[in-house]
């Protein structure tokens, strides 16, 4: 049999039972019953992406099957084995959809099944910056339980998100590997079709990040091709079926690496033979043309993004450094070149072996960094990547910044070796790998002697901290000369452009206007380039000639003009990765703000996902607007409509993140004290009626405003 | 990708027309007005049954009078009528390469010429059996020269680069006594068993005919194309550009033409001279443009990058866009018209080959002695006629499209080095090539050459061939006046990618590469038995078991007779759209069309109908496919 026999062989075969599948369902439940999957605003997303139809009922699925039927076409071309691949991975997103009937949980623990909307606007970022430099597709069962588990392994420790489907599932779950979204190894499912579900985040990402409009196949497929850096590993023996999947991955640009000599064809960087599993990753990565940044740190543990989200529970932890229960600080200090000996790491006071297991430690690090173009400013920038470096490190676990930081060592990593000189070791080499262009030196001090760490803290952390607040207080929009642009996500997203100012950071929240201030220092050709705003047309409403020009110029020319101010207005684009959406909320003349990780119903009539679908990819949509957390306190957060006093909805979770900082503005622009609290959450209502209510009881500033609309 | 469009037939039509205009003005002949005025051909000529080999005739076949005056019937005629075709087609290609050849002989570390690829002229040696270690590179390339001299008149043995046939094709020749032996013996035997009273078999002459294509491919030819690499460079992809729109209004224009690279190297050498250009702009023009017309514009397209004006039925409209200052020709496929053309301008026609003199040009005689000094004082005539030019007669049509070009073997094979993967392949072979061949993401491969021909539509066949053979994930590999068809039409931009089906598109994507490949001029035509071979090689196969076939859909001359049969002799099926003046004998016909595959395993196709042609080719392809079950 030829490829393309085998391809059309397992397209039939998926074909007729999706068709009986269907057919069931409808004996069982009627035409007019539901289906979707949870958490999406896409519907059945790979259909919806392929076709810009949406599935809601059992008789649209059985329409959709019969547009399927017409994508598979006989002739000898690759197109049409291209399109039977995509018919088998639509039918196989059919299948997995009659599992969701009725709210159903097909998948359970360590099964995640169908993903929701939120991961995938996660992944934006990471997937941009590099931090996840691939997507594993992992199919089947590994020739011994150990090769599929050294085979995920080696892609964990690369930061690529890897997912699982059929039997190399249970073999990481018999090894007894831990899994899951925050250690990006995610196993799917055991059947076939449930492959689809990383499709559907490939798709979504299109329809998310690269504004592709739904039914535009070619576009969408484009977009795979040259932005979604995925590839599958398909262990023998593959089956028509999984051959016909293979084509579906192949038409997206994912190539398809495979142990199977029996039958099979060789096709380059697409399809290739490895009989040698243990060189799946180097031949894999070779494939989608991933490159690995190679950090080569000296510790006895790994070092990759892939364990950033590990957590260590207490009764695996070795010891623990608190600050909030002892004196705790972390900071980066510029020093003269002569103060610093390049590379030079010590400890002062106890190591982790002098400490008592499962206790809580004072500790004090402090690194020293020297450089000709080093700037004071970058410190906190430098600083701020610590808790990332940290976290990186198999087996240890870091949160909170500043004097506020906890940092958990896990019995396994201090088994392996790891000692407190090893944090300097990452220290050093992260810091002096990501900031090469302003540090040229860089030395490691780890205070753990109590008395020193609060001498540290109180007499050098502190007076450094209240320094740099008072700066960034001084930091305004009116204040700098200069904005920055940020197009690091048009790898993703190519016609976005952030302009990143003092009062507005990115919308993904990862870049401050310091941090692009750093970047472009960094590589003055690099994403982040200066912005004037030496010609403003509409204060108001925070519009610049300058800003025009530059958007026009980062966005090839897709963007005309935007406002840094206004939700209304030329409001900024979004990518899709921003941390928070928010929308207009017509009866209270106000914005609900929906978080990444709310998954709840707004006032709106909106969950997140279906709110964020709403814009991104780059496109202007006026009365939604993505943003970072953190503007939401800032006194530029829709100015141009009357300032926060706008908001009267987030989730609960949000608004205890920003009350603090938020109520100083509220007090500062409006002289109400608490004004947090006059904003209601989903513990309160998500009716737009009773919402009107509440804001009526509180005297809401928002429902005095003038009208936004 | 958006402003990407084919430059189609109709819009070059309309330029000529245009340029037609001015030709009328100035009272010039065009190719238009005398085909008219030779229209219609003698019937006889084209069929093939008009014999004037001795001075009893010339001597008719018609059905009162089968048979001519000393008995030939109409199956010798027409097959002594090929075989000499095929000669003179032989001889021409195969002088071209003794030219190089020559050339390499002059070659010396402080000369005119110089060797730029010595691996080349290494790995060759090697082959050849010759001691390279110690040797002075200068003297080894006169050794080889010799050594390749010695292949057009050796009194023993076969053409040495038959060595790189695959062991079946090369054992098939010799078996059935087609092996090329000297190059010069096979054009003066084909000579002799044309003469009156010698050969009068089909079944002789068109064996004779093969073999005599043979020794211009796998010798001539091949010598030409491979030396020509030592000495200027083996091509590698380059960025040009194709069509009349390449021609510069503000500079000093020269035009080359012909087949030689040795004369352009030069010139191209001297226009580039900072000394040149800065006496260009004394004389008022902003700088020099070359650029280039058949396949002269081919070499030096492949090696500088230099534009190409257009391909063989374009060399009257360069010098109708009033613009062209000097048209400087070596040998082959320069029409005599060009003389009084330049006439009716200001341009100069050069000539400066002895093997090419004409009326009405300026014969500056080019050797390789003095080759610097012939460059320097053409390019310096250009520049000083500059001020002749005729401002209300200039007219350059803005037509150009993007072209990669330069695809030599070793190119390819570095192409597909590209899309190996290191885990798992080898490289420096074909075999990426192979695995989407024998996939099915590419269906095959059309090699297409040829000329232009009145008799076609100028260029359609090739550019409406191409389309329909890319969209069917067939690659393409051209040289010649068809490489420059696609050039001119856009289909040498890698954005063409997207009029492929989705396996080719795939693959062009991948490897980075435009979905046609331009491997070069006719003499390169050897570049393709020797990808082909290695094809074979790499895969197991018979040459004539690949989904290969070559098209030569508007050829014209006895150069493209002589590539037919050795591209056919090599195990190719091979499909024409112009048909060989064979008709009027129907045993030739069979042979050529049939016969010869009980010798060679290949024959010809000939179909005039452009669209029935493609199809096909498509058909052979697939039904090859079928047969090794891919």
């Amino acid at each position: 049999m030829t490829l393309f026999d085998r391809v059309f062989s397992g397209n039939d075969a998926v074909y007729g039972l999706t068709e009986q599948a269907i057919n069931a369902a409808i004996d069982q439940y009627g035409e007019d019953k539901a289906v979707s999957f949870p958490h999406t605003a896409y519907s059945l997303p790979c259909y919806y992406a392929v076709t810009g139809t949406k599935v809601t009922n059992l008789k649209d699925l059985k329409e959709a099957l019969g547009v399927v039927k017409t994508l598979m076409t006989r002739e000898k071309r690759l197109n049409d084995a291209f399109m039977s691949g995509v018919a088998t991975a639509l039918c196989a997103e059919f299948i997995e959809v009659l599992k969701y009937i009725d709210g159903a949980t097909p998948y359970e623990e360590p099964l995640y099944g169908h993903l929701a909307d939120a991961v995938i606007r996660e992944l934006g970022v990471p997937l941009v910056t590099g931090d996840i430099p691939g997507v594993a597709v992992i199919l089947g069962s590994a020739p011994t339980a150990e090769e599929g588990v050294a085979l995920v392994k080696s892609y964990q420790a690369q930061g690529i998100l890897v997912t699982l489907v059929g039997g190399i599932c249970d073999q990481v779950a018999e090894a007894g590997m831990s899994t899951g979204a925050n250690v990006r190894v995610i196993p799917l499912g055991k059947d076939v079709t449930s492959v689809i579900h990383v499709v559907s985040v490939a798709l979504r990402a299109a329809l998310i990040f690269g504004n592709i409009t739904p039914g535009d196949a070619a576009n969408l497929m484009k977009y795979t091709f040259e932005r979604v850096p995925a590839f599958v590993n398909a262990f023998a023996p593959l089956d028509d079926v999984i051959v016909a999947c293979g084509a579906g991955a192949i038409a997206l640009g994912f190539p398809v690496i495979t142990n199977e000599t029996e039958n099979i064809f060789r096709v380059p960087k697409s399809l290739i033979v490895q009989t040698d599993v243990s060189k799946f990753n180097a031949t894999s990565l070779e494939a989608r043309d991933i490159k690995i940044k190679i950090t080569n740190i000296d510790i006895p543990v790994a070092f990759a993004s892939a364990f950033e989200g590990e957590i260590i529970r207490r009764k695996e932890m070795q010891v623990e450094f608190d600050g909030s229960r002892v004196d705790c600080c972390e900071l980066v200090q510029t020093k003269e070149m002569s103060e610093v000996e390049d590379h030079k790491i010590e400890v002062i006071g106890p190591d982790v072996d002098e400490m008592e297991l499962g206790s809580k430690n004072s500790i004090a690090y402090v690194v020293e960094v020297a450089g000709k173009n080093m700037q004071s400013d970058f410190e906190p920038v430098i600083e701020r990547k610590f808790h990332n470096y940290i976290n990186c490190i198999e087996g240890v676990y870091h949160t909170g910044q500043r004097d506020m930081l906890r940092i958990r060592i896990g019995q396994a990593a201090f088994g392996a070796g790891f000692r407190l000189r090893h944090i300097g070791e990452v220290l050093y080499a992260s810091v002096k790998n990501e900031f090469e262009a302003v540090v040229d030196k860089c030395q490691v001090k780890i205070y753990t002697d109590p008395e020193k760490c609060t001498d540290i803290r109180h007499n050098v952390a502190q007076v450094t901290f209240d320094k740099r607040d008072d700066r960034l207080k001084s930091l305004t929009d009116e204040s700098v000369e200069v904005y920055y642009s940020c197009i690091l996500c048009q790898a993703f997203s190519p016609s976005h452009v952030c302009v990143v100012t003092p009062e507005r950071l990115g919308l993904c929240g990862a870049v401050s206007w310091l941090d692009a201030k750093a970047t472009n220092e960094l590589d003055p050709n690099g994403p982040c380039q200066i912005i004037t705003k030496e010609r403003p047309i509409d204060e108001r409403i925070g519009e610049y000639e300058d800003v025009n020009e530059a958007v026009r110029k980062f966005s090839q020319g897709a963007l005309e003009d935007v406002s840094l101010y206004s939700i209304i207005e030329k409001p900024m684009t979004s990518c899709g990765c921003f941390e928070c959406i928010c929308g207009i909320e017509p009866l209270s003349n106000g914005v609900c703000i929906a978080n990444r990780e709310y998954a709840g119903m707004t006032p709106i009539g909106m969950t997140f996902p279906e709110l964020a679908s709403m814009t991104g990819g780059g496109v202007q949509t006026p009365g939604f607007m993505g943003h970072g957390k953190h503007f939401i306190a800032s006194k530029k957060f829709m100015k141009a409509e009357g300032g926060v006093g706008r908001i009267v909805w987030m989730p609960k979770e949000l608004k205890e993140t920003v009350a603090e900082r938020l109520n100083v503005t509220a007090k500062e622009l409006y002289d109400i004290d608490n004004f947090s609290d006059m904003i209601a959450d989903e513990t309160i209502t998500t009716d737009p009626e009773e919402l009107l209510a509440f804001l009526e009881e509180k005297g809401h500033p928002a429902l005095s405003m003038e009208p936004m609309m | 990708m958006g402003d990407f469009k084919l430059t189609t037939v109709e819009e070059m039509e309309a330029a000529t027309a245009r340029l037609l205009e001015t030709g009328a003005k100035v009272g010039a002949d065009a190719w238009q007005i005398r085909v008219k005025n030779q229209t219609p051909h003698c019937k006889f000529g084209e069929q093939g049954i008009c014999c004037r080999i001795c001075s009893m005739g010339p001597c008719r076949i018609t059905p009162k009078a089968p048979r001519g005056i000393c008995g030939c019937d109409a199956h010798g005629i027409v097959g002594r009528n090929y075989l000499k075709f095929t000669a003179g087609g032989a001889a021409t290609h195969s002088d071209h390469g003794r030219e190089i050849c020559h050339t390499l002989h002059e070659a010396a570390a402080d000369g005119a010429y110089k060797v730029k690829d010595p691996e080349k002229l290494i790995r060759i040696a090697h082959e050849w059996g010759v001691e390279t270690e110690g040797k002075d590179i200068y003297d080894l390339a006169h050794e080889m020269a010799e050594i390749g001299l010695l292949e057009y008149g050796k009194p023993f043995g076969y053409q040495r680069f038959l060595d790189r046939m695959p062991q079946h094709t090369k054992d098939l020749l010799i078996k059935n006594e087609i092996a090329p032996r000297a190059i010069d013996r096979e054009v003066a035997s084909s000579l002799h068993m044309t003469h009156m009273g010698c050969s009068s078999k089909p079944e002789a002459l068109v064996k004779q005919s093969l073999r005599c294509g043979l020794c211009d491919g796998w010798g001539g030819s091949m010598m030409g194309t491979e030396f020509s690499d030592v000495l200027f460079g083996t091509p590698k992809p380059i960025d040009t550009e194709a069509n009349l729109g390449v021609m510069n209004a503000d500079n000093v224009n020269i035009v080359v033409h012909g087949h030689d690279p040795s004369l352009s190297e030069m010139i191209c050498e001297y226009a580039d001279d900072p000394e040149m250009i800065a006496y260009a702009k004394e004389m008022g023009a902003k700088g020099i443009t070359v650029s280039g017309v058949c396949c002269t514009s081919n070499e030096v397209a492949m090696r500088r990058g230099i534009p190409m004006a257009g391909n063989f039925l374009q060399q009257e409209n360069v010098v109708l866009t009033g613009a062209c200052e000097a048209i400087v020709v070596d040998v082959q496929c320069i029409f005599p018209a060009l003389g009084p053309l330049s006439k009716c301008f200001h341009t100069k026609f050069i000539t400066t080959s002895p093997i090419a003199q004409m009326p009405d040009s300026e014969f500056i005689r080019f050797n390789a002695h003095t080759a610097a000094e012939n460059a320097k004082a053409i390019v310096k005539m250009a520049i000083e006629n500059f001020k002749n030019r005729k401002p209300d007669l200039v007219y350059i049509p803005d037509m150009k499209q993007k072209a990669t070009v330069g695809y030599s073997v070793e190119a390819i094979v570095k192409v597909l080095d590209g899309v190996t993967n290191s885990q798992v392949d080898v490289t420096g072979t074909t075999k990426p090539l192979l695995e989407c061949v024998t996939s099915g993401v590419i269906r095959g491969a059309v090699a297409m050459v040829g000329c232009n021909n009145p008799k076609i539509r100028p260029d359609y066949a090739h550019i409406e061939l191409m389309k329909k053979l890319i969209a069917n994930d067939i690659i393409i590999v051209a040289s010649g006046c068809s490489a420059q068809a696609a050039a001119k039409a856009g289909l040498m931009d890698k954005r063409a990618k997207d009029l492929c089906g989705a396996g080719l598109k795939r693959v062009c994507e991948l490897a980075d590469i435009p979905p046609v490949l331009h491997m070069g001029s006719c003499v390169d035509i050897s570049r393709m038995m020797i990808l082909v071979s290695e094809l074979a090689k790499d895969s197991g196969l018979k040459i004539s078991q690949l989904p290969v076939v070559g098209c030569a859909p508007e050829w014209m001359s006895e150069k493209a007779v002589s590539i037919g049969n050795y591209v056919i002799a090599t195990g190719i099926d091979t499909f024409l759209g112009v048909d060989p003046y064979v008709s009027g004998s129907d045993q030739m016909g069979a042979l050529l069309t049939e016969g010869t595959r009980q010798w060679v395993e290949a024959a010809f196709t000939v179909e005039t109908d452009i669209n029935k042609l493609v199809d096909l080719m498509i058909e052979r392809i697939e039904e090859k496919r079928a047969a090794i079950g891919i």
